[in-house]
């Protein structure tokens, strides 16, 4: 499935050069600078890139955006750089994500006799489903909601930050020293593009 | 404008293009050694501590103002984009727990100088009339040892200093600003359009963004990274609200200090100074007053591991009060899909608001309300809205592409205070070796009938705007109490001058000593309750 291009055109980047400094050092680096990985052993990287990719339906198709997810959620684990909080019922952020990557692989193994990450898109995509279905409160001794909440906290934190989901979004990104001149509604900056599938809305769209 | 100035002159004490504080006023800082016993040190350098530092300051008091978190330079400092303002928050290790855990980080927890206002919305509105006496009132929550008219010049003085912009208020006690509403973006224009055709009141502001230049600060430029810091300095926070001023009058602000434990004399009982940490060494600052101002998770953390002989079970704790009564807002948001582009990203957030629901209404059967304001959230935090509504996979990247048609409204629900809401110390250390912040809540019956009230009216208020689609996810705003003040020691931690009943020269002065919170932001009235006891400190000095 070939997602359609909404703000044909758009790129956020484009406008880099009225970004300040110390935000383009961070989004450049962001983009291009990525630590390799260091909390994650192979297998759990292996695991982590299957399940982070389907978390956001990140496939491997050509000419669609491809995020380094892995090696952003690593960064942020090596670092400790967490939300500042966690359940009381969960390990410390680090750890419960080797657990849970760990407890995946368990389950991939039990109902497929192979990783994560060796099963099909659509293994994963199922097994993945299967534990928001389940009505056992707990998974592997932890409770599953707060496992989930611990997946797409991080998901969604790494793949929103890229520039090239800004562009798919009609998000646009960094906006200082510049600002906005054309505020309301349906209005854009010159740079900015309108949606060209204005009508493709997701709830009337039949994907429930 | 000219008497602001002359009560307080940070605006004025920025250079020329508003972008940084005047050369040499950071640089030749006054510094003072840990053996000189100054008159206050102040912990933390918030909304609370800011303030207190500024006023003490003038009068000429010797303070020390510590902050865990840097000295924050906008410019170089903070960027315009969502994930790399992470540092802004406090993000050292916390756990949360009970029936209803409340996250903490970006939710509600800043850390360097200028504390969360760093990263709040900009809403300061004023509590009302009725929130000093709910108790009275409305049998629930508490009663304030102060009234709504102890606070109101108070307020009226922090409203100039910030400044805040906005129309005519005539919620609570009415009111006006010292600056004009500012112009909405398409978020402002739907609520203003929906609550017009709903028949709610709602009106724009109260910001803390002057609507054109003040002192030296710049004009908005409506990039709408409001929850990212400021670079522009158009929206206050104390970093430039208050801690330029005060270091004029010869204030030290003392970063990236950790303070760990307040000192006992075990004979007297006073307060002798504070146990801090600064680039990996253990020091002590002799005071004779301590002013705590950690906001309230750190402040209830700093007094319980504060033990001694005299306080076993913390510092001013004999009646185990330190940590109860914390209060977070019910903050369900309640997104309305539109055909044409919304593109909330554009503007600030906080943009418009109504309190038409903020009192008791007789005829529902729950005590209290809520307010309604524009929320706008960005990317990152609007993906983690979407995701909470169990979307993932390509569903939620569906959703996500379709960013720029939905608006966004937030709630605030005046959860009620409770005892056993509160902060104890955990098991587990920090890597100084102190114990971490356990903070455990859980919603009363009042608080989830708020929540599906408010709900409903923002969903009619977007329906009635044209809105085909509506989506709410629950989540909480803010923190206040957890060392409140009262009447007596049975009750509270502090009098109604923020002085510790425990202990003759400890102060508390931020958010913590709210006994109760209304459905309004805090920033404002913490500022005020702080200016307030820095004044009593003249009239009714510490002995």
């Amino acid at each position: 499935m070939t997602r359609a291009v909404r703000f044909p055109g758009f790129n956020v980047r484009s406008q880099s050069d009225h970004w300040d400094d110390a935000t383009r050092a961070v989004i450049v680096g962001r983009v291009n600078a990525l630590p390799a990985v260091r909390f994650f052993t192979p297998a759990e990287e292996a695991a982590a890139k299957c399940l982070l990719d389907q978390l956001v339906d990140q496939r491997t198709e050509p000419g669609s955006p491809r995020v380094d997810l892995v090696r952003m959620v690593d960064a942020r684990l090596a670092e400790k750089q967490t939300d500042g909080w966690r359940y009381d019922t969960m390990p410390p952020d680090g750890a419960a994500w080797q657990q849970t990557l760990a407890a995946l692989d368990e389950d991939s193994q039990r109902d497929h006799g192979v990783g994560f990450a060796r099963c099909t898109w659509e293994e994963q995509h199922a097994m993945l489903e299967a534990f928001r279905d389940a009505d056992d409160p707990n998974w592997h001794g932890l409770p599953r909601s707060q496992v989930w909440n611990l997946w797409t906290r991080y998901a969604a934190t790494a793949f929103y930050s890229h520039p090239e989901l800004w562009n798919e979004i009609g998000f646009s990104g960094p906006a200082y020293p510049r600002g906005y001149k054309n505020l309301g509604i349906d209005r854009l900056e010159s740079y900015e593009v309108h949606d060209a599938e204005p009508g493709d809305d997701p709830m009337a769209g039949g994907t429930e | 404008m000219s008497d602001v100035r002359d009560r307080n002159e940070s605006a004025w004490l920025l250079t020329k293009d508003g972008s940084r504080m005047q050369h040499g006023l950071r640089e030749d800082m006054r510094r003072f050694d840990d053996t000189d016993e100054v008159d206050a040190v102040i912990i933390g350098a918030g909304a609370g501590g800011g303030t207190m530092t500024q006023r003490l300051a003038r009068l000429g008091w010797k303070i020390v103002t510590f902050d865990a978190g840097p000295f924050w330079v906008p410019e170089a400092d903070w960027v315009s984009d969502e994930a790399g303002s992470h540092n802004l928050y406090w993000t050292e290790p916390r756990q949360i727990g009970g029936g209803d855990p409340v996250p903490l980080g970006s939710n509600n927890s800043g850390r360097g100088v200028g504390g969360s206002m760093v990263h709040y919305a900009g809403y300061t509105p004023r509590f009302h009339p009725s929130d000093f006496r709910t108790m009275t009132l409305d049998g629930v929550g508490a009663d304030w040892p102060i009234a709504y008219p102890d606070l109101k010049p108070y307020y009226e003085l922090i409203e100039g200093e910030l400044p805040v912009s906005g129309e005519h208020w005539p919620w609570g006690d009415p009111h006006d600003y010292p600056y004009r509403p500012q112009p909405v973006g398409g978020n402002g224009e739907l609520f203003l359009r929906g609550a017009l055709a709903a028949g709610i009141e709602a009106h724009v502001g109260p910001v803390a963004i002057s609507n054109g230049r003040f002192g030296n600060r710049p004009h908005c430029i409506y990039r709408g990274f409001c929850l990212q810091g400021c670079k522009v300095n158009a929206k206050a926070s104390p970093l430039i609200t208050h801690i330029p001023d005060a270091l004029a009058h010869g204030a030290e602000i003392r970063p990236d200090s950790m303070v760990t434990r307040i000192g006992i004399d075990e004979l007297t009982g006073r307060a002798t100074g504070v146990h801090y940490i600064r680039d990996g060494l253990e020091r002590f600052q002799r005071a004779r007053t301590v002013i705590v101002a950690g906001y309230s998770i750190e402040t209830p953390r700093l007094l319980l591991n504060s033990t001694s002989a005299r306080f076993p079970n913390g510092l001013a704790n004999d009646f185990d009060q330190v940590g109860r009564y914390l209060m977070v807002q019910g903050a369900p948001q309640t997104a309305g899909r539109f055909e044409a582009e919304v593109r909330m990203f554009k503007a600030p957030p906080p943009e418009v608001s109504s309190e038409q629901f903020y009192e008791t209404d007789p005829h529902k059967p729950y005590k209290r309300g809520f307010s309604i304001q524009t929320v706008s959230p960005l990317p990152i935090t609007w993906a983690e809205h979407v995701m909470a509504q169990g979307r993932w996979g390509g569903e939620f990247r569906d959703y996500m592409s379709d960013y720029v048609h939905w608006a966004c409204l937030g709630a605030l629900c005046e959860f009620l205070p409770q005892p056993d809401n509160r902060v104890t110390l955990a098991d587990e250390k920090d890597r100084h070796g102190m114990p971490v912040a356990h903070f455990s809540y859980t919603r009363c019956d009042n608080d989830r009938q708020l929540m599906s009230a408010a709900t409903e009216v923002m969903e009619r208020i977007l329906k009635a705007a044209g809105a085909d689609e509506v989506m709410t996810i629950n989540r909480n705003a803010h923190l206040v109490g957890g060392a409140r003040m009262a009447a007596d020691e049975q009750h509270g931690v502090v009098d109604r001058d923020c002085r510790s009943f425990a202990v003759p020269n400890l102060m508390i002065t931020d958010g913590s000593v709210l006994p109760t919170q209304g459905s309004a932001n805090p920033a404002l009235t913490i500022m005020a309750v702080a200016a307030r006891a820095a004044d009593r400190l003249i009239d009714r000095p510490i002995d």
